[in-house]
């Protein structure tokens, strides 16, 4: 699957049950156009690791994930050797007849994300997930995957991706990535869905939800992101809240079963707590006058 | 547009964002120029984001490139751009305070050790900041950077080759074991890495602390100096980052640059304010996560210290360890009675002093040594 046009990578999101706005849109479009990896960064809860599992469904190609941790290595993320199989295989063999090339060749090679990705002959989206979780040494092997798109196993060589996969980064900013890293991404920072996108995300990832359930939701969750909190809900948590308002079979929301499961929307005690003592029923009162309009 | 039309439009762009400090290098230039002959030019929307992500890539500077990109492309009436201007200015007012005893303290380093005789050397050690004079001052600079050596350590997840390692390398151990034909003989091991701990420090830059900020700001230089991990940041009424400004070698420009980032220097103190801000925009995204948090002030805010009560719950909940280093502890007859001082102390796993060039030392050890008190 290709796409010639944003509205076109628009509409196929779309029918990947995800609704870009036209920034995150034209972002996944360049990064395509390019060939260029794309780093997303935004709140939590914004949507930024579902945008690259909703890009490979677009596509129609096949998603590999490397998620990040720190002291992710070289073993983890690109190859590894199978060693039992190598110890087996000099047994085996009977002394002095095994030979290093013999030993180090691609049948004992273990593929890990990064190797797969550019050892593939069918179209593939490379996720690299919360990169900056992995500490800085890890960030040149990275460099060097996504510059030229090539790696280098010492005992193999050289090996070039023979089609480019399609690469986007998350990031939640727990340190600064390194500037050559940046350079060699395009970059695009995720924010909050307007209320009308929010509603229709609401809609799709919750079906069966009454509209009018979905719009005060939605209308709710902003409110909260207006208030001074530690941790404002991103559209992961509307999402959740709006699943559990529908399962309790509410068509409306009100103070009562706002106060009953506020624990989905909000994860701090201290957040729920402020929410709580002050502005709990002024919040719904908006909330359900802002989606009745 | 024709196609060099727009390169032209482009390149120009790129150096209206460079004039407002956002740094476009060549290859983004080139990466505009292609997105845009990939998209539809009669959109504004889509030319807005081909330029906004080619060409930026942090953040903190989306405001700068908006501003731009309305100057430049939509022609609109817009607030002079001056973030350059001010720095420069700043950094003329500041070089001008700091150089005038310049001749005399100019000297290759290393010779520091030299011309400072021991009893200078203590003297010097002993002597609260705000007694010092320029000249001292500078001699201290030296002293400072081997104190600022010492940073907290723990154990990275990242293995290495070390002979008295808990873990089989196996890698070399299956290369060893060609030799013997296939029996491991000779064991690889692998252990855990010492790497250094994060660290964030907050500084007080407010009037009370006029005396100090100077000093700590260089010993601050000293501490982002020591590599990787560290981030500075400084506050009055507001938190300013402060690491891109002291990550330079030359800690005359940094503390010139710093001073110009920190507008409200010499203002009055918010400290409650400011860590809140702190945790709000650092620390939500895991800044402290971990980190020995460093934070310098005398303690005297002028808001609610319930405000402050509640950000340095917050501060250690998420940090390792919580260091506050407060100037007037210097002083034998000093008792934290200040409202702010009172309110974070039950936060705090180290209260030590930060007058003189002694004091810093003893930081350092703790930083060196430091364990985990707090219960969390």
């Amino acid at each position: 699957m290709s796409f010639s046009t944003i509205d076109e990578l628009e509409t196929g999101l779309r029918e990947a049950d995800y609704l870009p706005d036209r920034g995150l849109a034209t972002a996944l479009f360049l990064s395509l156009a390019l060939e260029k990896p794309l780093l997303l960064e935004g709140e939590a809860g914004v949507g930024k690791t579902e945008a690259g599992k909703a890009l490979a469904r677009a596509l129609g190609a096949r998603l590999i994930r490397l998620q990040c941790y720190e002291g992710l290595d070289v073993s983890h993320a690109v190859y590894e050797w199978n060693y039992p199989r190598q110890l087996l295989h000099i047994r085996a063999a009977q002394e002095g007849t095994v030979s290093e090339d013999e030993l180090f060749g691609p049948e004992f090679l273990i593929r890990r994300p990064l190797l797969e990705a550019i050892d593939s002959d069918e179209q593939t989206v490379l996720l690299i997930d919360e990169v900056d979780r992995a500490d800085e040494e890890f960030e040149a092997f990275l460099l060097e995957a996504l510059s030229d798109f090539q790696i280098t196993i010492p005992e193999l060589g050289t090996i070039r991706a023979r089609r480019k996969p399609a690469v986007v980064l998350t990031s939640n900013r727990t340190r600064e990535l390194h500037d050559a890293l940046k350079r060699r991404t395009l970059f695009h920072w995720i924010g909050h869905p307007s209320l009308e996108r929010e509603v229709e995300i609401v809609r799709l990832r919750v079906p069966g939800i009454p509209a009018r359930l979905a719009e005060e939701a939605a209308a709710f969750v902003r409110g909260l992101r207006g208030l001074d909190l530690a941790k404002p809900p991103g559209v992961a948590e509307t999402i959740d809240w709006a699943h559990a308002l529908a399962a309790l079979g509410r068509e409306e929301i009100d103070a009562e079963v706002v106060e009953q499961t506020l624990g989905s929307v909000l994860k701090y005690r201290e957040d729920i707590e402020t929410v709580r003592d002050e502005t709990l029923a002024g919040l719904v009162e908006e909330a359900r006058a802002t989606a009745g309009r | 547009m024709q196609g060099t039309a727009i390169v032209r439009h482009v390149v120009t762009f790129g150096r209206v964002l460079r004039e407002v400090g956002i740094e476009v290098g060549p290859g983004r230039v080139v990466d505009a120029v292609r997105g845009l002959g990939t998209v539809d030019l009669t959109r504004q929307e889509d030319v807005y984001f081909t330029l906004r992500q080619t060409l930026v890539s942090r953040q903190d500077e989306l405001e700068l490139f908006d501003r731009a990109f309305a100057a430049w492309f939509l022609r609109g009436p817009v607030a002079p751009l001056v973030r350059q201007q001010n720095r420069r200015h700043a950094a003329r007012v500041v070089r001008g305070s700091f150089t005038t005893e310049r001749e005399e303290v100019e000297r290759e380093p290393g010779d520091e050790r030299v011309e400072l005789g021991a009893s200078s050397h203590e003297l010097l050690r002993e002597k609260d900041f705000a007694e010092m004079s320029p000249e001292e001052f500078e001699r201290c600079r030296f002293l400072m950077a081997a104190i600022a050596r010492a940073r907290p350590r723990r154990t990275s997840r990242r293995r290495a080759p070390d002979p008295r390692g808990d873990r089989l390398d196996l890698r070399r151990l299956v290369r060893r074991s060609l030799r013997t034909g296939g029996d491991p003989f000779e064991q690889a091991w692998k252990a855990r890495k010492v790497v250094p701990r994060k660290l964030v420090v907050l500084c007080d830059a407010s009037g009370s602390m006029d005396a100090y900020s100077r000093a700590l700001l260089l010993f601050l230089h000293a501490v982002v100096g020591t590599g990787r991990g560290v981030e500075a940041f400084g506050f009055g009424t507001r938190l300013t980052r402060l690491t891109p400004d002291l990550a330079t070698r030359d800690p005359e420009a940094a503390l010139a640059r710093a001073t110009a980032t920190a507008i409200d220097w010499g203002s009055g103190t918010r400290i409650g304010v400011s860590l809140k801000e702190f945790n709000d925009v650092y620390g939500r995204r895991g800044l402290s996560r971990g980190a020995v948090v460093v934070i310098v002030s005398d303690g005297w805010d002028r808001d609610d210290p319930a405000l402050l009560t509640r950000e340095m719950a917050r501060i250690a909940r998420a940090a390792y360890a919580v260091v506050w280093v407060n100037p007037l502890k210097g002083n034998p007859e000093y008792q934290p009675l200040a409202g702010g001082m009172r309110a974070a102390l039950p936060f705090v796993d180290r209260f030590l002093p930060g007058h003189n060039l002694r004091s810093l030392e003893e930081l350092a050890a703790v930083l060196a040594g430091i364990e985990r008190r707090h219960a969390a």
